[in-house]
């Protein structure tokens, strides 16, 4: 998963190198393992790098970047030509992206305008190979940006503004907050901002494609605070919450959410049951996101670290415990484990907030190995076993589909085993 | 009846517009910088003529006005109004429309018209701060925290820097810009030696921008109906401040993110400033006169600043909606004679008004001159829209080309925005660029989209300034700094 995110200063007087810090610190919850930034210097050029916080680079008054949870290959390239330069930067691993640069670069050396020359680009490649284009950034030596969002919409793109000075694209609306700006616009499938210093404008290419926007966007990945298509995320997942509580068929004390994702969900269906929520677990070293890890060693240490639980609220107690999704179940079994032996809480029901996984994502949005995944492998008992816990409950594709229709959000549902959500 | 004109933009064209359908049969005469095609063909189709002139000359206006000794004269921009044009025309016995200089103070310097309303406590004010010299601003800005640089004199609707500062983590790199900027505006205001305090540092607010234009002749305050502005560049409100890059009206008096006690409040706020103005400067106020206005949690309706004049692109929306003789009350506002004229308006209409620029347009005026362009008026004349001829001249080689600002206004009206922006979507369409230099409009100006975002924002805004008239604090900011005290002034920032 990643964040993209371009800053583009009208005014020469700016200088970006901590508003761009503070867009990535702002795009970590996306992706935090790589990150890229690319800038006009003598032609283009794009700069790898780790540790976000640390940052420091001199960037004049544009810039294009993407921060990645993984450390893949195949998210940016550069190319020149003579007296082109252009740099490309995907939001996911794409094996097309150095046939894309090249073909781009040799529509703009044709004498097109930037936009025209990417739309062709676009519309060749869409035609030509079936693997779904990403949402994409292109930057110019010319001092130009093009900021697209895909024609499945399956992630977010979203248009804010600074003053009269900058323009801000990104994949969340929170880093549009982070930088002291206002949301302007949220782009639909197709939909991008062409920029330079004295022409900007949207553009749409139309190329209709029923899809929706992956259904992890709003159940993991966005933070609470984030607006996406116009809706709020929190709501949206307390609202999933109160619709989860309609299959609690024991008495609970106590609604416990595993933190950070779920805690909206908890909040919802406590709300809904009318027992209280409470905050059982404590992060040390900050917010770290598990479930974007891709090595296993690294993955349980984030979970590890985010499970301090408070014992005295939880001890003896028939808990109610709620997760946004469950793809191989090592979180909820370490939290189970923790629950069980350190704590010894007396009855443990859990609530997934979403439908079983059985299958990868066709897309590549989501990494999900078929192997892995618990809902495909075990019975739903052999899990509750497997889990220890009294039992197990996972939200219908009904649920999810009504939800999704009551705030007018479709999304893609491959990964659930339906083509979609809502709509 | 003869009318003399002084003027060579949009607003002009849109006046011309709506002078020639009035009964009094006006042979119009125009004074103009340059050859304006739309003006000189108003001028011919009305038996007058137009005459190519330095506006902010006096002498030379004088000159013109005596061959053509028009019955009225009326003034369209401000600035022969700050060079005493209307004072010179007005000595020599003829009848003006428009501010005299003294007047005109009142859009020509911000500092005046801050301190105008601080004096007489009128609604609306923000707090500022004004400097003579770069040292003393470049001292003051080092702890001022939310706030809005801009030149203390009116520079053709251009320079103003509004900088959020509302992040401690982004403080500094804002400190710098508003360091640099300072030095930059001081630098860019030092050609005008007209002033005395060259920048303003303000209040930074948030809200919906609206205009609020009257005619007047000292005495009595006739309200137009209200108009939106757009002044970012480009579309969804991003990129560089513009004198205005198109603007809606309607349906009626107010607009659908204006309730009426606003609208109210407004020109009560303008009505005012009118009367401490003229008791100031001792002179009737005789002209056009219009407020910027935002609505802000902080006041309400709030002045961000004035106008001595008709705003441009606001004017053009007027066109389609006027039911009277537009000319009659100029004419009776020149002479003084207002009171009990009625402005009559059809209120069932909406109007768009889209601005076409070149590229370059705001920041590069050189970059955006002298690019040949060709309007199709009659297609967009079939489409039910107007062509109003603003930045663009007609060359000796007889084609029109671009003078650096916006070129080209078109004016649609209709029943509902939704038909006047599709009809405004389609009129665009039919300006060309002859040697394919870009051209540019705003796409979002008019729709639906846009219309409900400002209306989600003037109810956010309601909610707060409504909440500080019910705890005693509308236009109040208190800061505290612990050991000094508290202080009635939100230009400090949080970090010291």
């Amino acid at each position: 998963m990643s964040g993209l995110l371009t800053v583009y200063a009208f005014d020469e007087l700016w200088s970006l190198p901590n508003i761009v810090r503070y867009g990535l610190i702002a795009l970590q919850h996306r992706g935090s393992q790589k990150y890229v930034i690319c800038l006009p210097s003598n032609g283009v050029k794009c700069i790898e790098g780790e540790d976000i916080e640390i940052s420091n680079y001199a960037i004049d008054h544009l810039a294009v970047l993407a921060s990645y949870s993984d450390k893949e290959d195949n998210i940016f390239y550069v190319e020149s030509d003579n007296d082109k330069s252009i740099a490309v930067i995907a939001e996911r691993s794409w094996s097309k992206i150095y046939e894309f640069t090249h073909e781009l670069l040799n529509e703009m050396k044709k004498g097109e305008s930037s936009l025209e020359a990417f739309k062709t680009t676009i519309l060749a490649f869409n035609k030509e190979f079936d693997e779904a284009i990403p949402s994409l950034q292109i930057i110019t030596n010319f001092r130009e940006v093009i900021a697209w969002r895909n024609f499945h919409g399956l992630t977010p793109l979203v248009l804010g503004s600074y003053g009269f000075d900058m323009a801000i694209v990104s994949s969340e609306s929170i880093a549009v907050d982070i930088l002291g700006g206002d949301v302007k616009k949220f782009l639909g499938p197709g939909e991008g901002l062409y920029m330079s210093r004295y022409l900007t404008k949207s553009f749409l290419i139309d190329k209709y494609i029923d899809c929706g926007l992956c259904l992890f966007e709003m159940l993991y990945l966005a933070r609470h605070d984030a607006i996406i298509n116009g809706v709020s995320v929190y709501e949206f997942r307390k609202a999933i919450g109160k619709e989860l509580a309609q299959y609690l068929d024991k008495e609970v004390d106590i609604v416990v959410g595993v933190p950070e994702t779920a805690l909206p969900y908890a909040i919802g269906f406590a709300q809904k049951i009318g027992k209280p929520f409470e905050l059982a677990f404590v992060a040390t070293g900050g917010r770290r996101r598990s479930m974007l890890l891709g090595d296993p060693f690294e993955k349980m240490v984030a979970i590890h670290l985010k499970m301090n639980p408070i014992k005295s609220i939880l001890e003896g107690k028939r808990i109610a415990l709620i997760d946004d999704s469950m793809v191989t179940g090592a979180t909820l079994k370490t939290v189970s484990q923790i629950l069980r032996f350190r704590i010894g809480v007396r009855e443990l029901h859990l609530f997934i907030a979403s439908p079983p996984l059985a299958s990868i994502c066709p897309f590549m949005v989501m990494k999900l190995d078929v192997q892995n995944l618990l809902a495909a492998n075990l019975s739903n008992d052999l899990a509750k076993s497997y889990l220890e816990v009294d039992s197990l409950h996972w939200l219908s594709k009904d649920n999810v589909n009504q939800v999704a229709k009551r705030f007018s959000l479709k999304f893609c549902g491959k990964c659930f085993g339906v083509d979609f959500f809502g709509g | 009846m003869k009318v003399l004109l002084i003027g060579s933009g949009g607003r002009e064209h849109a006046l011309a517009k709506l002078i020639k359908r009035s009964l009094l049969e006006p042979r119009l005469f125009i004074a103009m910088d340059y050859r304006n095609p739309g003006l000189e063909r108003e001028a011919i189709e009305r038996n007058g003529m137009a005459y190519i002139v330095n506006l902010i000359d006096p002498m030379a206006i004088a000159k013109v006005v005596e061959e053509v000794s028009p019955d009225l004269i009326i003034i369209g921009p401000e600035e022969p109004q700050f060079h005493g044009v209307v004072d010179a025309l007005r000595e020599k016995g003829f009848t003006v429309f428009g501010a005299s200089r003294r007047c005109a103070e009142i859009e020509k310097s911000k500092v005046y018209a801050r301190t105008l309303m601080w004096r007489h406590s009128i609604d609306g004010r923000l707090y500022f701060k004004a400097f003579r010299s770069i040292e003393e601003a470049k001292k003051f800005i080092e702890f001022a925290g939310d706030i809005v640089i801009k030149p203390a004199r009116q520079a053709g609707g251009k320079g103003v820097k509004v900088l959020k500062d509302a992040q401690a983590y982004l403080a500094k790199d804002r400190l710098e810009v508003k360091k640099n900027y300072v030095e930059k505006l001081f630098a860019e205001m030092d050609s005008y030696k007209d002033i005395d305090y060259k920048i303003l540092v303000e209040q930074r607010v948030e809200g919906v921008e609206y205009t609020a234009m009257v005619v007047t002749d000292g005495e009595t305050v006739l309200p137009l109906p209200l108009v939106q502005d757009h002044p970012h560049a480009f579309e969804f409100d991003i990129g560089p401040e513009t004198g205005g890059m198109g603007s809606i009206q309607g349906p009626g008096w107010l607009l659908p993110f204006v309730t009426f006690d606003e609208y109210r409040k407004t020109f009560e706020i303008i009505s005012n400033v009118l009367k401490v103005l003229q008791t100031e400067v001792r002179e009737p106020y005789v002209g056009a006169f219009a407020g910027q206005m935002m609505l802000t949690g902080f006041w309400g309706p709030t002045v961000i600043e004035f106008y001595s004049r008709f705003g441009d692109p606001e004017l053009s929306n007027i066109i389609p909606v006027v039911e009277s003789d537009f000319l009659e009350i100029l004419d009776r506002a020149a002479n003084r004679r207002l009171s009990s004229v009625k402005l009559m308006i059809d209120e069932s209409i909406v109007t768009i008004v889209k601005a076409i620029a070149p590229a370059g347009y705001p920041d590069n005026r050189k970059l955006a001159s002298g690019h040949p362009v060709y309007i199709d008026e009659a297609r967009i004349r079939e489409i039910g829209c107007e062509t109003l001829y603003a930045s663009v001249e007609r060359r000796a080689d007889g084609k029109l080309y671009t003078k650096g600002s916006r070129a080209i206004e078109i004016v649609c009206k209709g029943d509902s925005y939704e038909e006047v922006y599709k009809k405004s979507e389609l009129a665009v369409n039919f300006v060309y660029s002859l040697d394919g230099h870009p051209l540019f409009y705003r796409r979002d100006i008019g729709s639906e989209e846009l219309l409900s975002n400002r209306m989600r924002i003037a109810e956010k805004v309601r909610t707060v300034y409504r909440s500080r008239v019910a705890n005693g604090l509308l236009g109040k900011m208190l800061v505290w700094i612990p050991g000094e005290g508290v202080f009635d002034n939100p230009l400090i920032s949080f970090v010291r």
